[in-house]
């Protein structure tokens, strides 16, 4: 029974959709290089540029699956602990949250129009204004 | 104080005004309602010494974990930045009165290196630069055997963070100077020329802290059971014993180190404290290990804290017949107890975390661990283990 309800649970859970998610920049930026290990330090706060220290900001996409997914994928956090996680490091003025998008559009146009600006994207929302750096399968 | 309040506001106001894009001023909140009440009349939960003894007639008491708290930070500069929070709570001294915790400017000098200036915290345990911030961790509160052993929260000085990559691992160094003032239950105190070194590991999923601070320590106790202890050692022309109560000579040391670890939905925080001191308080050492289990929006956790004295606050050596008295000193200065607490964290929206605790505490013998009276009587009775039961609102905003 306790199963059959995970099971159900699991299934009507939108972490189990199976989009497939990249990290992009604009080609303005120049050849960045992300490794999966420095995506991950920088959406948890423990860095603020890439390795080889270039400074970059970062863009979150508004509340919901696609952005659960990712940190899900990327820091193996639910939306609660990443929530819980991340307001130690606001409250201790530690890091700077990322820049909150109000679409997938907005997210977009700041992507493709601003240098060393990172953000996370749904494969199919891609456009070609935009580099892949990264794949999250 | 206010004074530099004021300077550090103007200079955020400033800077936000000139600052061209990306302009960062934020602002932002976070809180906790929660009651605690025992099952016993004559036991009162306190988690910490800054809180008074006597809340009479409250069965669910709010005073305890509630608070409040606001955080403006604005970036002047790309490597400068201030931060400003201020919170409310039921504390001696600021009865919810807004009480500035962090005021820091930070200068990033170089990727590797940052600079504080200003009010900072003290940084004495795990989880002291995110004491009143619930909604952080698991807990209703962070375990009070270890918590209250250091009530310093502000830290008014500088320190110094370096960080170096080891590995997959972030190692962070900081060096901090510093004094703090802090009014606490029947005592005003003061640490100065705090020096302390803090080494935090930061690693995916793991993180490990360990800590050492020295510092002077100046302290006023002003209780009943203080005034009677020193009016006998005046009496006697106890001299050393006399000084060895209250005054501006003390010195302390205080160590702790602790982990965090999360896998598989596991969860576990482990901390161990300890201050020694050489006269006015007495010497401690605790600690904690916490074990929960993240089930989607529900985190279960059970916890076994303990702390033991050392040495008591007057090791003074008087004829038999007067023992009673520093035995009746010694006691509301001793919180050493043990306790087992299961929990449940419900992250129940976005930004809103629901908790309960239950805790079965004992308080060693010669004390009455964390539930303090002004009553001699009561230290004269035997203790009993007390339950007590904890519940939390805990929202950022």
């Amino acid at each position: 029974m306790l199963l059959r309800l995970l099971t159900a649970f699991a299934l009507l859970s939108p972490l189990a959709s199976q989009a497939e998610l990249v990290i992009v920049a604009s080609p303005r930026s120049g050849p960045i290089e992300l490794s999966r290990e420095q995506a991950e330090k920088l959406y948890l706060g423990r860095t603020t540029t890439l390795a080889d220290g270039t400074p970059v900001k970062l863009v979150d996409l508004p509340s919901g699956t696609t952005r659960d997914e990712f940190y899900l994928k990327l820091t193996n956090k639910n939306p609660s602990q990443i929530l819980a996680y991340r307001s130690r490091l606001v409250f201790t003025g530690r890091a700077y949250p990322p820049l909150a998008a109000e679409s997938v559009t907005e997210a977009r146009q700041w992507l493709a129009d601003t240098p060393n600006l990172i953000g996370y994207l749904e494969r199919g929302d891609v456009t070609g204004n935009l580099r892949i750096l990264l794949r999250l399968p | 104080m206010r004074q530099l309040l004021t300077t550090l506001l103007l200079a955020l106001a400033a800077g936000s005004a000139a600052a061209d894009a990306p302009t960062r001023f934020a602002l932002s909140g976070f809180g906790t309602l929660g009651v605690v009440r025992s099952d016993k009349d004559d036991y009162h939960f306190r988690s910490s010494g800054t809180q008074s003894a006597n809340s009479p007639g409250q069965n669910f008491d709010p005073s305890v974990d509630s608070v409040l708290g606001i955080q403006g930070t604005g970036r002047l500069h790309d490597q400068l930045d201030l931060t400003v929070q201020a919170i409310s709570r039921q504390a001696t001294g600021y009865n919810y009165t807004p009480h500035i915790t962090w005021a820091y400017l930070r200068y990033r000098a170089t990727p590797a290196l940052t600079v504080r200036v200003g009010r900072t915290t003290t940084p004495f345990f795990m989880f002291s630069d995110s004491l009143n911030l619930n909604y952080a961790t698991p807990w209703v509160r962070p375990p009070s055997e270890v918590y209250n052993l250091n009530p310093f929260s502000d830290l008014d000085g500088i320190d110094l963070l370096y960080r170096i990559p080891l590995g997959e691992m972030d190692l962070e160094i900081q060096g901090l100077f510093g004094n703090s003032a802090v009014s606490a239950r029947s005592a005003s105190t003061r640490l100065k020329n705090a020096k302390g070194i803090n080494f935090g590991l930061v690693g995916s999923g793991f993180s490990a802290h360990a800590g050492y601070a020295r510092t002077r320590l100046e302290l006023q106790w002003d209780d009943g059971f203080y005034r009677a202890l020193s009016n006998l050692l005046t009496a006697l022309d106890e001299k050393t014993a006399l000084a060895e109560l209250s005054g501006t000579k003390g010195t302390t040391e205080f160590f702790s180190a602790g982990f965090q670890w999360e896998k598989n939905n596991w969860l576990t925080i482990a901390e161990f404290a300890k201050r020694r001191a050489d006269r006015y308080i007495n010497s401690a050492h605790a600690w904690y290990v916490t074990v929960g289990y993240h089930f989607n929006s529900l985190t279960p956790y059970a916890t076994y804290s303990q702390q033991t004295q050392d040495a008591p606050a007057s090791d003074a050596r008087l004829p038999p017949v007067f023992m009673p008295l520093v035995n009746l000193y010694n006691a509301p200065r001793n919180n050493a107890q043990h306790g087992v607490a299961l929990g449940l964290r419900w992250d129940l929206a976005r930004n809103i975390a629901l908790k309960s605790q239950v805790e079965r505490i004992d308080a060693a013998p010669g004390g009455r661990g964390m539930f303090p009276s002004d009553s001699a009587a009561d230290y004269l009775k035997p203790t009993s283990p007390v339950h007590v039961f904890s519940m939390s609102v805990d929202f950022v905003f």
